[in-house]
C-alpha cells in the first residue's frame, strides 16, 4: 500500500499540475495574509476607539443622573472583530458590526422616549459604486480553488492508468484492490496536501510574525480545526474524483464529468438554492414596518392624551400616567424590532438549511463558525447584546430601588432617583467569543460533511472493485 | 475547406463533451432564468407598491412644506442577463428644493431582509462567464495536441491544403459547436421572458440582447483561442489540459477576485473631503446668517422662524449634515390644521418669510451641488473606475463590463436615473415658483384649503436608447475582438512554424 502511495506521490510531484497548484495556492495564501495584515490593525484600532467612545458615552450620561442614563441608554454596542477574519470574511460584510442600544424616536416638551434595542442593518452596498468581487479568504481558497485542484489531481488516477495499461499490471500483483485504491487515495491526498500546507504555512508565518496581529492559543486551536475541515473537504473531492475516474473509461470524459459536477455543486448550487430559498420566504416590504411602528405609537399616544387631564401638573398621578406611557411605548417598539429581527433570522436559517446541499456552503459555514465571523457569530453577538441590555436595565432598577426618596416611577425625570450615579458602577458592554457554542452549531454541518465523504469513499471503493480491466 | 470543416464538426458534435455542454448550459440557464424572472417580478411589485405608497403619503400631507416628493427607480428587465448595479444601489430618492439629489442620498425599498444579501445571486451572464469559458477550453485542448499524438495531423498536412485553412476550419467548426448551446439556452431564456406577463420587451431591448449575444460569442472565442494556443504550444494533450484548467482557474476564479486586493489603494481622500465639506459648511452658515438676519430685521418682533404660531399640528426645523457623503441641508417643516384667531395677523409675515426662505434654500442647495458633485466624483467614482480598469485586464472583466453596458445596469446606466431626478427637481422648483407655492399659506398650514398636489409635474424616467448603450459597450467589445485577433495571429504563427 505504501509502495503504491509512494509511486503515486513521485508521479505527481514531478508533474506540471503539482507545480501549478503550488504556485496558485501559495500566491493566494500570500495575498490573503498581506491583505489581512493591511486591514486588520485598522479594524482593531477602530474597535478600540469605538469601545472607549461607548464608555465615555455612558460616563457622560451617568454623571447627569439616573434619569438621563435610563433615557439615553448605553448607545451603540460594537462587535469585536475576530482575529481570524482572514479565514472567512465573505458574509461578514453583510452583517452589521453594531447594535443600537439607544434608539430614540420622539420627544415632547416634558417627556422623552426611552431607549430601545434596535438592530441597524449593514448595507455596505447602498452607496458602494466599486465593482463587487468575492473576498479572497480561506473559505474561497479552500472552497473553490482547493476543490478544483483536488479534482485535477484525481480525474485520471484510475482511468489514466487503464488507458496506459499500467492498471492491469498493478492488479496482476498479489495486492487486493482496496489496498490499491487506498494507496492511490493516499498518494493523491499527500500530493494535494503539500501545496496546501505550504500555502497555509506561508500564510500563517506572515501573519504571526507581524507584531500587529496577535494569535493566542485559542486562535491556534481554531485554526487547527479549520485545517482539519479543509482536509476533510479535500478528501470529499478526491473521493469524488476517484469515483468518477473508476466508472468512466477515458480520462478526458472523466475530467469533463468532474468539471461539470464541480461547476454545478460548487459554483451554481449555493447561489441558485439561496435564491430559491429567498424567494419562498419573501417577507413584506420595508415600509410596512415603519408604518406599523408609527401606528402603534399613534394609538398609544392618543390613549395617553385622552387621559391627559386626569392628574394635575406635578402630581404623582400625572407622573404615573406619564411614566406608564413612556415605558409602554419603549416596550412595544422594542418588541416590534425584536420580532422583525427574529423573522429575518428565521428566514436566513431556512435558506441556509437548503443551501447545505452544496458541500462548499457547508465548508464555508464551518470555517465561518470557527473563525468567529459570519452569521452564527452575529447571532452570538446579538445574544451578548441582549444579555447586556437586561443587565443594564436591572442596574437602573436596582439603583433606583436603593434610593428611598425615589418614587420608583420610570420614564419621568421626577419619578426617578435624583442621586448621582457613579460611572464606574454602570455595566459596560464586552463582546465575547465562545468556542464551545460554535462547536454545537457546527456539529451538524461537520457530521454532514463527514457523511458526504464516507458516501463518496465507499462509492469509489465499490466502483473500483467492480471495474473491469 | 468545406470538407475540413465538416470533418471537424462531425468530430466535435459526436462527442460526449458536446452533449454535456449543451445539457448543462440549458439546465443552468433555464433553472436560473425561472428564479431570476420571479425575482424580477417581486422587485417590480415592490417598486409599484413603493410608487403607490409615496403618492399616498404625499396626498395625505396638507401643507407643501411637509410633503416629500419621492421618485422610484424601476427595476431593469435586462438585469436578468446581467444584474450589475441594478439591485445594489438605491432605488428611491426624495426630490426637494432643499437638496440636489445624488446617488448617495438614495434610499432602498424592496427586500426586508438585509441578511439575505449574503447569499450570492447570479445572472445569465455569470453562467456563461463560468460555463462557456470552461467548455471552450475543453473543446480546444486536444485540437492540435490530440492530432499530433494520434498522428492524423501529419496525414491532413500531406494534402495540398494551406495550414491557415486548417486552422480556420478548426476554429470555425469548434465555434459553431460552442455557439449551439449558447444560442439554444438564450433562446429558451428569451421565450421564458416573453411568456412572463410582467416583462414587456420592446425592439430596443431585443437589440440590447443581440449585443449581449455578440459579446458572448466574442468572449467564447477568446477562451477557445486561449485553449488552441495552449494546445498548439504544448503538443501533448495531458499537458495542454492541465495548463488550460489552471489558466481557466486563474482567469475566471482567481484574478477577478484577487486583483482588487493587490493593487495599491489610493490615498484616502480625507483632505479633499474635509476641504469640500468645509466649503459646503460655509455656504450653509452664510445661509443661516441671512436667515437669522431676515428674521431679526423683518417688521415682526422676535426671531422665531415659526412666528410663534400656535395651532393643531407640528413643526420642526433642523440642519442635517453627514460629512462622509458631503451631505448638508436645511429642512423646516410645518404641518398645521388650524390656528387661533389671534394668529391671523402673523400670517402675512410668515408667508413672506417662507417665500424668502424657499429661494434662499434653493440657492444654497444649488451652490452646494456645484462643490459636491466634483468632490463626490473624485472620492467615490474615480477609484471605482480605476478598479474597473484593472478588472478589465482579464477577458472575464471585459465581458462583464460590456454586457452590463448593453443591459444598462452599469454605473452610468444607474446614474442616468439620478440625472433624470435632478432634472425633475428643477421642474418641481419651477412649478413651485410659477404657482407661488413658497409664499402661499398652504406652505405651512392647511386650514384654508390643503396643498394641491395634482398640479405637480409628473416624473418619468426613460431608459437611454440603444445608441447610448452601444456607445458604452463598444469599446469593451472592440477590446475583446482585438484580443481575438491577436491570439489568432499568434496561433497561426506557431502552427505554421511547427514541425509535424
Amino acid at each position: 500500500m505504501w509502495h503504491i502511495a509512494k509511486r503515486e506521490l513521485s508521479d505527481n510531484l514531478n508533474s506540471l499540475r503539482f507545480a501549478l497548484a503550488t504556485v496558485l495556492l501559495l500566491g493566494l495564501m500570500l495575498t490573503n495574509a498581506v491583505v489581512h495584515l493591511r486591514e486588520h490593525p485598522e479594524r482593531v484600532q477602530q474597535y478600540r476607539e469605538r469601545v472607549s467612545g461607548h464608555q465615555n458615552h455612558i460616563a457622560a450620561h451617568a454623571s447627569n443622573g439616573l434619569y438621563d442614563l435610563a433615557q439615553e441608554g448605553p448607545g451603540y454596542l460594537y462587535k469585536k472583530p475576530s482575529n481570524l477574519r482572514f479565514c472567512a470574511e465573505g458574509s461578514e460584510t453583510f452583517m452589521s458590526d453594531r447594535a443600537q442600544a439607544g434608539y430614540h424616536r420622539w420627544s415632547t416638551d416634558t417627556l422623552k422616549s426611552f431607549w430601545i434595542l434596535a438592530y441597524p442593518s449593514a448595507t455596505p452596498n447602498r452607496d458602494n459604486v466599486r465593482p463587487e468581487v468575492t473576498k479572497v479568504d480561506w473559505g474561497f481558497i479552500i472552497g473553490y480553488v482547493l476543490s478544483l485542484v483536488a479534482l485535477l489531481f484525481t480525474f485520471d488516477s484510475i482511468s489514466g492508468e487503464r488507458e496506459r495499461g499500467t492498471l492491469r499490471l498493478t492488479l496482476s500483483n498479489a495486492i487486493p484492490r482496496h489496498t490499491v485504491l487506498i494507496g492511490k487515495f493516499l498518494g493523491a491526498f499527500i500530493s494535494v496536501s503539500i501545496p496546501f500546507i505550504l500555502g497555509v504555512l506561508v500564510n500563517l508565518l506572515v501573519i504571526s510574525t507581524s507584531s500587529d496581529v496577535h494569535l493566542d492559543a485559542e486562535a491556534w486551536g481554531r485554526l487547527g480545526i479549520i485545517f482539519f475541515i479543509a482536509v476533510l473537504y479535500t478528501c470529499l473531492f478526491l473521493a469524488l474524483g476517484m469515483l468518477v475516474s473508476a466508472r468512466v473509461q477515458r480520462s478526458a470524459v472523466s475530467l469533463v464529468v468532474l468539471l461539470l459536477v464541480w461547476v454545478v455543486f460548487v459554483v451554481f448550487m449555493p447561489s441558485t438554492l439561496a435564491s430559491i430559498a429567498g424567494r419562498s420566504t419573501s417577507s413584506g416590504p420595508t415600509y410596512d414596518f415603519s408604518e406599523r411602528s408609527w401606528k402603534l405609537h399613534e394609538e398609544l399616544s392618543s390613549d395617553y392624551y385622552a387621559n391627559y387631564d386626569e392628574g394635575p401638573e406635578g402630581s404623582t398621578k400625572r407622573i404615573e400616567i406619564d411614566g406608564a406611557y413612556v415605558t409602554k411605548d419603549a416596550e412595544q417598539q422594542e418588541q416590534l424590532h425584536e420580532e422583525r429581527l427574529n423573522r429575518r433570522i428565521a428566514e436566513v436559517h431556512r435558506a441556509r438549511a437548503i443551501t447545505r446541499l452544496s458541500p462548499v456552503t457547508i465548508v464555508q459555514n464551518l470555517i465561518e463558525s470557527f473563525a468567529g465571523t459570519g452569521f452564527e457569530r452575529h447571532l452570538q453577538f446579538l445574544e451578548n447584546v441582549k444579555t447586556y441590555a437586561r443587565e443594564f436595565r436591572t442596574f437602573i432598577v436596582d439603583t433606583d430601588n436603593a434610593d428611598p426618596e425615589s418614587l420608583h416611577i420610570f420614564g419621568v425625570r421626577t419619578g426617578m432617583s435624583q442621586e448621582p450615579v457613579s460611572p464606574e458602577a454602570v455595566p459596560k458592554f464586552e463582546d465575547t467569543l465562545n468556542l464551545s457554542k460554535d462547536f454545537n452549531t457546527a456539529a451538524t454541518e461537520l457530521l454532514l460533511l463527514t457523511l458526504f465523504v464516507l458516501v463518496l469513499l465507499s462509492g469509489a471503493y465499490l466502483a473500483f472493485v467492480r471495474v473491469e480491466v | 475547406m468545406m470538407t475540413l470543416i465538416r470533418r471537424e464538426l462531425l468530430d466535435n458534435l459526436m462527442t460526449f463533451r458536446f452533449a454535456a455542454a449543451t445539457f448543462i448550459t440549458l439546465l443552468l440557464v433555464v433553472a436560473n432564468t425561472f428564479v431570476l424572472i420571479i425575482d424580477y417580478e417581486r422587485r417590480l411589485a415592490s417598486h409599484n407598491d413603493a410608487v403607490k405608497m409615496h403618492q399616498r403619503q404625499l396626498q395625505e400631507k396638507i401643507t407643501y412644506s411637509a410633503g416629500e416628493v419621492r421618485v422610484d427607480r424601476p427595476p431593469n428587465p435586462l438585469s436578468i442577463f446581467n444584474v450589475g448595479f441594478d439591485k445594489r444601489l438605491g432605488n428611491e430618492i426624495e426630490v426637494s428644493h432643499k437638496l440636489v439629489p445624488s446617488l448617495w442620498d438614495a434610499g432602498m425599498h424592496g427586500s426586508d431582509n438585509p441578511f439575505m444579501d449574503m447569499f450570492a445571486s447570479m445572472d445569465i451572464v455569470f453562467i456563461f462567464e463560468v460555463i462557456l469559458s470552461l467548455f471552450a477550453l475543453i473543446f480546444a485542448y486536444n485540437a492540435f495536441a490530440g492530432e499530433y499524438e494520434s498522428g492524423t495531423l501529419r496525414l491532413v498536412l500531406t494534402h495540398p491544403i494551406g495550414r491557415g485553412k486548417i486552422l480556420v476550419a478548426k476554429y470555425m467548426s469548434a465555434m459553431l459547436c460552442l455557439i449551439v448551446p449558447l444560442l439554444i439556452s438564450l433562446l429558451l431564456a428569451i421565450i421564458l421572458l416573453t411568456t412572463s406577463t410582467s416583462i414587456s420587451l420592446n425592439s430596443d431591448d431585443f437589440l440590447r440582447i443581440g449585443g449581449i449575444i455578440l459579446t458572448s460569442v466574442a468572449y467564447l472565442s477568446v477562451f477557445y483561442l486561449i485553449g488552441l494556443l495552449i494546445s498548439a504550444a504544448t503538443r501533448r494533450t495531458s499537458t495542454a489540459l492541465m495548463l488550460s484548467m489552471f489558466v481557466w482557474g486563474f482567469l475566471v476564479l482567481v484574478y477577478p477576485n484577487m486583483i482588487l486586493t493587490v493593487i495599491p489603494r489610493p490615498a484616502s481622500p480625507d483632505a479633499l473631503r474635509t476641504s469640500a465639506f468645509n466649503r459646503i459648511e460655509n455656504i450653509w452658515e452664510t445661509f443661516d446668517r441671512e436667515r437669522k438676519h431676515y428674521l431679526s430685521t423683518d417688521d415682526f418682533p422676535g426671531e422665531d422662524w415659526g412666528y410663534e404660531l400656535r395651532g393643531i399640528g407640528w413643526r420642526g426645523a433642523n440642519f442635517r449634515d453627514y460629512a462622509p457623503i458631503l451631505l448638508y441641508t436645511y429642512r423646516s417643516v410645518m404641518h398645521f390644521e388650524g390656528f387661533g384667531e389671534k394668529d391671523e395677523p402673523k400670517m402675512p409675515h410668515a408667508q413672506k418669510h417662507f417665500g424668502f426662505l424657499g429661494a434662499q434654500t434653493i440657492d444654497a442647495a444649488d451652490r452646494t451641488w456645484l462643490i459636491r458633485k466634483p468632490a463626490l466624483e473624485e472620492i467615490f467614482i474615480q477609484p471605482a473606475d480605476t478598479e474597473r480598469i484593472y478588472l478589465k485586464l482579464s477577458p472575464v472583466g471585459l465581458y462583464d463590463a460590456a454586457t452590463q453596458a448593453w443591459a444598462g445596469t452599469d454605473l452610468l446606466g444607474i446614474r442616468d436615473f439620478f440625472d433624470a431626478a435632478r432634472q425633475y427637481r428643477q421642474s418641481v422648483i419651477n412649478y413651485f415658483y410659477d404657482s407661488k407655492v413658497f409664499e402661499s399659506r398652504q406652505w405651512f398650514s392647511g386650514d384654508k384649503g390643503a396643498a394641491d398636489w395634482s398640479g405637480l409635474p409628473q416624473f418619468s424616467f426613460q431608459r437611454d436608447n440603444i445608441d447610448t448603450n452601444a456607445k458604452r459597450a463598444i469599446p469593451d467589445v472592440c477590446l475583446l475582438l482585438m484580443i481575438n485577433v491577436v491570439l489568432f495571429i499568434v496561433i497561426f504563427l506557431i502552427f505554421v512554424k511547427s514541425e509535424v
